[in-house]
């Protein structure tokens, strides 16, 4: 058994004592009933289950639940997709999302909507010229499965959101 | 006559089942040894006993704990048959992956056997330029001599390496059913150390 305590979404979780065995997914899903983070594949190859770590110096990065022990959550940071909207308002990436109709069964979408949204906030840090815009999208999102075939659409809500705002998102005059 | 068929059946029946569950048993405990330095001491010739030590070494760095990370491309591989890594995943700049899918991301600081996925604090590619997949126990040994091509290390340290790094040493205690690459990684480091100090000779091939 481990005592585990994290962040999810500003709130602060634990302690509470977990099985070593017991998956982040289920810790997430079962203990706490926050099912926006979906259980794929079982192996990480579809990334639905992926969430967002926040690490301290500032980074972020996504990580699959499925094949990670809660346990090795233990103090971090995290969002899944229940974070994203501050109430009713939906976050840009969101919008994109539902106006390109970028999801269909909407099984992968929090694993894609954490995918981009980590996306914007590295891009927000470190610009990239709009050359190399369509390869950093497609990079950024290709570990991600949709098995109703949304990637072009996925792809076009990210880069939609970065076009709109592309003081923030590219380097200039590029 | 009948009944002799009957016992002459049931032997070969238990002959068969007896030498099945023998040898999935040897594949599933037993892993294949390493013999010691000092298993050499009959051959006379030092070069020839560098170069016969670095080939029973080359048990353990062409076994694919050790190439499914020094793959000849920017993909690893895994499993005991070292198929191409799922997710599609590529070394990155740093060898822990790219930004966006560092191989952190799945392998934590130790392994999680509920979801079959290995782990270690450390756990990346080797450098491009330290590809052992495809070659021969000859080619590694070239490379392993040649600092442009083994880390810009002296081979001294590569007793280090090879003997204690824990990253190294997880390919001793895989877990799950993965298969641990031969003998114990002190006596691998002990036959680095005996293969430096004879002059680190490379086999003919």
């Amino acid at each position: 058994m481990t005592k585990l305590s994290l962040t999810i979404n500003g709130r602060a979780h634990g302690p509470v004592d977990v099985r070593d065995e017991l998956s982040m997914n289920d810790f997430l899903r079962e203990y706490l009933g926050m099912t926006g983070t979906k259980f794929g594949c079982g192996a990480a190859q579809c990334l639905s289950c992926a969430v967002i770590v926040d690490d301290p110096d500032g980074t972020s990065y996504t990580s699959p639940t499925c094949v990670a022990s809660a346990a090795s959550f233990d103090g971090k940071t995290i969002r899944t997709v229940e974070g994203h909207a501050k109430g009713d308002e939906l976050t840009a990436l969101q919008k994109a999302f539902i106006r390109h109709f970028a999801f269909q069964c909407g099984y992968c979408t929090a694993g894609f909507l954490n995918e981009g949204q980590v996306l914007l906030e590295r891009l927000a840090k470190a610009p990239v010229k709009r050359a190399a815009l369509e390869s950093t999208i497609a990079e950024a999102l290709d570990g991600h499965i949709c098995r109703c075939t949304g990637y072009i659409k996925y792809h076009e809500a990210v880069r939609d959101v970065i076009l709109a705002d592309s003081s923030r998102y590219l380097v200039a005059n590029q | 006559m009948k009944s002799e068929l009957r016992f002459q059946l049931a032997v070969a029946v238990l002959a068969v089942a007896t030498s099945m569950f023998a040898g999935y048993a040897v594949s599933q405990t037993a892993p294949q040894s390493l013999a010691s330095p000092e298993s050499f001491a009959s051959i006379s010739d030092t070069d020839a006993r560098s170069a016969a030590m670095f080939a029973e070494l080359g048990k353990v760095l062409t076994h694919p704990r050790c190439t499914n990370c020094h793959p000849a491309t920017d993909r690893p591989r895994q499993g005991d048959e070292g198929r191409l890594h799922q997710p599609p995943v590529t070394r990155g700049a740093d060898g822990h992956g790219l930004a966006a899918m560092r191989c952190s991301s799945c392998h934590k600081h130790a392994n999680f056997e509920p979801g079959r996925m290995p782990g270690h604090p450390e756990w990346h590619l080797a450098p491009r330029e330290m590809a052992w997949e495809g070659k021969t126990v000859a080619e590694i040994c070239a490379q392993l001599k040649d600092p442009a091509r083994n880390g810009g290390r002296k081979l001294e340290e590569l007793i280090h390496h090879i003997g204690e790094d824990t990253l190294v040493g997880w390919a001793w205690a895989p877990g799950g059913n993965r298969s641990p690459v031969p003998g114990t990684q002190k006596q691998a480091g002990a036959l680095v150390e005996a293969w430096v100090k004879t002059g680190a000779a490379c086999p003919a091939q």
